[in-house]
C-alpha cells in the first residue's frame, strides 16, 4: 500500500518534471517542428508525387518517376557542374586570401583592428542588396567597372561582365567580396590558438616568414583548417541569393546552380519570369542536390583524414 | 670595443628596420588594395544615392557634382520606402526577440534537464543542422501557415524568418553547460523553483551568448531576401526593404532609376552599418563563438 503510494508519487514527480521541462522547450519546439522538421518531411514525401500546388487538384503518386527524370535532366546536371565550378572557384580564391589576410592582421598592431573590421564589413550586408549594386557596377554599357577599365586602357571595348563568357567569373568575384572577411576571422581565431612559443622558437632557429607559415602555422592550423574548408564548401553549395539577384542563373543558364534550379520549380526566379510550379519534381531536384552536397562533404572528410595520416 | 659593439648593434638595427620597413610597406600596399576592393561597392552605393541618373549611367565623377538628397525623398515618399523601412524594423526586432527567448529557454532545458525523449530530440536537432534542402522548404512552410490562416499577416514572415534555430539552440546549450552547476544547486537549496533558477541564475549569466544570438538574428532578418520575398508574395504591402529594393530592378523604367535603386540600397545598408560601427567587435567575436564552440 505504502509502496504504491510512493510509486505513484514518484511517477507524478517525473511527470511534473517532464511537463516543466517541456514548457521550456515548447516555444522553440513549435518553431523547429514547423520550420525545420515538417518542411523536410514534406519534401521527402513529395519526391514521389506529381503536384501542381494549392487548388490544382490532388497530388498523384508517381513512384520514382520524378527521381528518374532528375537523372535524365541535362539542364540539371549542367547546373550541378556550374555549382562545382562556382564552389571550387570561390573556395580556391577565398581560402588562401583569407588565410593571408589573417596572417597579416592577427597581431595586435596599429591599423590591424580597423582593417579587420573593414574586411569583415561585407558579411554584415545583405547579399541581395549588394547583388543589385554589383548588377549596376558590372553593367556592360553604363557600369563603373567598364568605365574605369576603358579609361585606364586595360580594355578597349566594353566587356559584357554578365554575359555568358564572364558571368560565372563575375559571380565568383562578388562571392569572394562577400565572404573573405568571414573566413579571415575564422583563420585569425585559429592562428591565435597556436602558441607564440612555437612561432618564436622557429624564428630563433632561423626560419624566415614564409618558412614559418609553411612549416609551423599551416600544419598547426590543420584541424581548424579542415573545419574552415568544410564550412566554405558546404556554404558554397547553398549560395542562392547572390546568384538570383545578380545573374538570375542566366544568361541562358550559364550561372544556373543547383540550389536555384530546384527553387525555380517552386517559385519564379525573377518577377519577369512566369513558371508553372512543379512541386514534386522540384522536391526531387532538391533532395538529389542535398545528396550530392552530402557526398561531396563525406569525400572531403575522407580525403582530409587520409592527408592527416600521411603527415 | 664597447663602442664598436654599440655601433655594430646600431648598424644592424638600421639594416633590420630597412627590411622591416619594406615588409611593412608591401603589407600595407596589399592591404590597401584589399580595402579599396572591399569598400568601393559600399562607397559607390552611398555616393551614387545622391547622384543623378545621368551621372550614374553616362559617366560622371567619383563624387556627385551636386548632392541630390531629394533622391531619398523620392525613395521614401514616391517609392513608398517609409512603409518598407517600418516593415523591416518591426520584422527584424520581432525575429530577434523571438529567437532570443525561444533559444534561451530551450538551451537551458537541454543543458540542465533530463527529460523523456531527450536523446531523440537532440539527434533531430543535430540532423537538421546538416540536412540542407535550401529555399524550397519555404513552400511547405508557406502552405502550413496558410492552413493556419496566418499567411497574410506579418506573423508568417516573422515565424518563417526565425526558423527552427537548431544551431542557436546548440550554441546556447553549450554556453549554459559552462555555467557551474553549483549555482543552480545553491539556488534550489535557497528555495528557487526551476523557473527561478532559469530567470535568476541562468538568464543573467548567459547574456553574452544571447547577445550573439540577437546580433546575428537581427542581421539575418534585416538582410534576408528570399524568405521575405516569398512570405510577402501575395501581400506586397508587407514587403521588407531588401525585397522592395531588389524589385526596383524589375520595374518598368528601371534603366532610368539607378539613383533611386542606390538610394533604396543605402536605406537598406546604412542602419546595419551603424549597428556594425558600434558592435563590430561583438560581431567578430560572436562569429568565432558560433564556429568554434557551436
Amino acid at each position: 500500500m505504502k509502496e504504491t503510494i510512493s510509486r505513484n508519487l514518484r511517477i507524478k514527480k517525473t511527470l511534473k518534471h517532464n511537463l516543466q521541462t517541456y514548457s521550456f522547450l515548447l516555444p522553440n519546439l513549435i518553431l523547429f517542428t514547423a520550420c525545420s522538421l515538417y518542411p523536410v518531411v514534406w519534401t521527402l514525401k513529395y519526391v514521389f508525387y506529381q503536384y501542381g500546388g494549392y487548388g490544382t487538384g490532388k497530388p498523384i503518386f508517381v513512384g520514382i518517376a520524378n527521381l528518374a527524370r532528375v537523372f535524365r535532366d541535362k539542364v540539371y546536371w549542367e547546373s550541378v557542374l556550374h555549382t562545382f565550378t562556382y564552389g571550387f572557384g570561390k573556395v580556391l580564391i577565398i581560402i588562401p586570401l583569407a588565410f593571408f589576410l589573417a596572417f597579416l592582421l592577427n597581431q595586435q598592431k596599429r591599423g590591424n583592428g580597423v582593417t579587420q573590421s573593414i574586411m569583415f564589413l561585407p558579411t554584415i550586408m545583405s547579399s541581395a542588396v549588394m547583388g543589385l549594386v554589383f548588377y549596376l557596377l558590372f553593367n556592360a554599357y553604363n557600369g563603373e567597372v567598364n568605365k574605369y577599365l576603358l579609361e585606364s586602357g586595360i580594355i578597349s571595348r566594353p566587356v559584357n561582365w554578365l554575359g555568358k563568357d564572364h558571368a560565372m567569373k563575375t559571380l565568383i568575384l562578388t562571392a569572394v567580396w562577400g565572404g573573405v572577411g568571414n573566413y579571415m576571422v575564422y583563420f585569425i581565431a585559429g592562428i591565435q590558438q597556436i602558441s607564440e612559443d612555437a612561432i618564436e622558437s622557429a624564428r630563433i632557429d632561423g626560419a624566415g616568414k614564409l618558412q614559418t607559415i609553411w612549416y609551423i602555422i599551416v600544419p598547426m592550423l590543420g584541424p581548424i583548417l579542415k573545419i574552415i574548408m568544410m564550412l566554405a564548401i558546404t556554404s558554397a553549395f547553398n549560395d542562392i541569393t547572390n546568384v538570383m539577384v545578380l545573374t538570375e542563373g542566366g544568361p541562358n543558364n550559364a550561372t544556373m546552380v543547383m540550389s536555384l534550379y530546384g527553387y525555380r520549380y517552386f517559385f519564379p526566379i525573377s518577377a519577369a519570369e512566369a513558371t508553372v510550379p512543379q512541386y514534386g519534381y522540384g522536391a526531387a531536384v532538391s533532395v538529389v542536390s542535398a545528396a550530392i552536397a552530402g557526398v561531396v562533404t563525406v569525400i572531403y572528410l575522407k580525403v582530409s583524414k587520409k592527408l592527416d595520416d600521411i603527415y | 670595443m664597447t663602442e664598436a659593439y654599440a655601433q655594430n648593434k646600431k648598424m644592424k638595427k638600421v639594416h633590420l628596420s630597412d627590411k622591416a620597413r619594406a615588409a611593412l610597406i608591401s603589407k600595407w600596399v596589399f592591404l590597401g588594395i584589399m580595402i579599396v576592393f572591399t569598400l568601393y561597392p559600399v562607397i559607390y552605393t552611398v555616393l551614387g544615392s545622391v547622384k543623378t541618373n545621368a551621372e550614374l549611367t553616362q559617366g560622371g565623377g567619383f563624387f556627385p557634382s551636386v548632392w541630390h538628397f531629394e533622391n531619398y525623398y523620392k525613395a521614401f515618399i514616391q517609392a513608398d520606402f517609409t512603409k518598407y523601412t517600418l516593415n523591416s524594423v518591426v520584422v527584424s526586432i520581432s525575429v530577434t526577440i523571438l529567437a532570443v527567448t525561444t533559444t534561451s529557454l530551450a538551451g537551458f532545458a537541454m543543458a540542465r534537464k533530463d527529460f523523456a525523449g531527450k536523446k531523440i530530440l537532440l539527434a533531430l536537432y543535430m540532423s537538421m543542422m546538416f540536412v540542407s534542402l535550401g529555399s524550397v522548404t519555404l513552400y511547405p512552410i508557406y502552405e502550413l501557415l496558410r492552413a493556419l490562416k496566418i499567411n497574410k499577416t506579418i506573423f508568417a514572415l516573422v515565424i518563417a524568418l526565425t526558423g527552427g534555430q537548431a544551431t542557436n539552440v546548440f550554441l546556447v546549450m553549450g554556453f549554459t553547460k559552462g555555467i557551474p552547476k553549483e549555482l543552480d544547486e545553491a539556488a534550489i537549496i535557497d528555495g528557487c523553483s526551476i523557473y527561478g533558477v532559469y530567470s535568476r541564475i541562468i538568464l543573467p549569466l548567459s547574456k553574452p551568448i544571447l547577445a550573439v544570438v540577437a546580433l546575428f538574428s537581427f542581421r539575418n532578418a534585416w538582410n534576408d531576401y528570399i524568405t521575405s520575398l516569398i512570405m510577402t508574395i501575395s501581400i506586397p504591402k508587407l514587403q521588407t526593404l531588401t525585397v522592395a529594393v531588389v524589385q526596383l530592378k524589375y520595374s518598368v523604367n528601371s534603366a532610368a532609376e539607378w539613383h533611386i535603386m542606390l538610394a533604396g540600397a543605402s536605406i537598406a545598408i546604412i542602419p546595419i552599418l551603424i549597428v556594425y560601427m558600434f558592435s563590430n567587435k561583438q560581431f567578430i567575436a560572436g562569429l568565432t563563438a558560433g564556429a568554434v564552440k557551436g
